[in-house]
């Protein structure tokens, strides 16, 4: 092969092959950033909570709107509002860029004791309108912990007080009330704001 | 000697003059990107983010934090092991020569607790030991923004 064909071979088959890539990567299905979406989705199991105003919260509350739901406490300083920041700054921007579907932010509290529904009103109420605070008995809440596996552990510390230890991730409820989409921490809005509208967009 | 060489020297000696003046002005420890939170509603205890810039050739051992805004300043870690997010308590903050130590979200930072009063703007005062190192004062931010 002379030169000029050696040259002309690699040119077509650096355009074939670009060419291929560009075919591949049209017909790519969109890919999801962070979110981990459940195969089959799973029902709620049977629970009885509070929310802030006091009024009973069961699994038929997570039915009729996506639930972003985050499992924290009130006295936690950096975590918890750092979470529930970025998931209220994910909801401001959906409103902005005129999304149809927006989720609902559910705090369930992990620290029951100190929570009551009055303080956890307060605490969602700073992010935003619209926010759900739930607590209740420490067994009904882990009645729902343990159905969704997370897991929460009270952490004393050396000044006689408690934090607590807790699953970071959020998890995503669609309308029929089930576990669907799990986001895991760290959690980022671009995150987010990439992968809520396809999941939500898909039901 | 041209018009070329002349603007160089010009610009080396203003460089000289500008290294020489920043150097001066360098302290050894300095703060920035100083976020101080307002509490949660209900809650008595928020937290602080800044970054530290040790600006000396010998590490920088912070072991208290103090304010006339809060009774008590503690250093914190944030963890997320196996997903599982987790708050410790720490001891000092050691900023390596000539580096930055960043008190930043899910990480390290400052938790400051029982408010003194309802102050708008917070000072930070950091020491070793019984040193001074440095005080910083910031307007608190708001996490609902």
């Amino acid at each position: 092969m002379g030169m000029k064909n050696l040259i002309f071979a690699i040119v077509l088959g650096s355009a074939l092959a670009s060419g291929i890539f560009v075919a591949v990567k049209a017909n790519k299905p969109v890919e999801l950033q962070t979110a981990f979406v459940i195969p089959q989705p799973s029902a709620l199991p049977d629970f009885s909570l509070v929310d802030q105003f006091g009024a009973a919260v069961n699994a038929n509350t997570f039915r009729g709107q996506w639930d972003l739901v985050f499992f924290g406490f009130t006295h936690c300083p950096d975590i918890c509002p750092m979470t529930l920041q970025t998931l209220a700054g994910v909801k401001r921007e959906l409103i902005d860029t005129g999304a149809l579907t927006l989720p609902r932010i559910v705090l369930v509290s992990v620290d029951p004791e100190r929570d009551t529904p009055d303080l956890l009103g307060d605490y969602v109420d700073y992010f935003g309108d619209g926010n759900l605070g739930v607590t209740g008995d420490l067994e009904d809440v882990k009645s729902l912990t343990s159905a969704l596996g997370i897991y929460f552990e009270k952490a004393p510390t050396d000044n006689g007080n408690y934090g607590v230890d807790h699953s970071a991730a959020v998890l995503l409820i669609n309308p029929d009330g089930e576990f669907s989409a799990l986001f895991s921490a760290p959690h980022t809005a671009a995150n987010y704001l990439h992968d809520l509208p396809i999941i939500m967009r898909g039901n | 000697m041209t018009s070329i060489q002349s603007s160089t020297l010009l610009a080396l000696l203003a460089c000289i003059f500008l290294c020489a003046c920043s150097d001066d002005v360098k302290a050894p420890l300095v703060a920035t990107n100083i976020e101080i939170m307002e509490a949660m509603p209900g809650q008595k205890m928020s937290a602080a983010y800044l970054t530290l810039s040790n600006n000396t050739n010998d590490a920088i051992t912070i072991s208290a934090v103090v304010s006339p805004q809060f009774e008590l300043i503690e250093m914190h870690e944030s963890l997320l092991e196996d997903g599982v997010a987790k708050m410790r308590r720490i001891t000092q903050l050691l900023i390596p020569a000539n580096s930055s130590l960043n008190l930043e979200r899910g990480g390290k930072h400052l938790m400051l607790m029982r408010p003194t009063g309802s102050a708008d703007q917070v000072a930070l005062n950091f020491y070793s030991g019984d040193t001074f190192l440095l005080g910083v004062s910031s307007p608190l931010s708001s996490r609902n923004n």
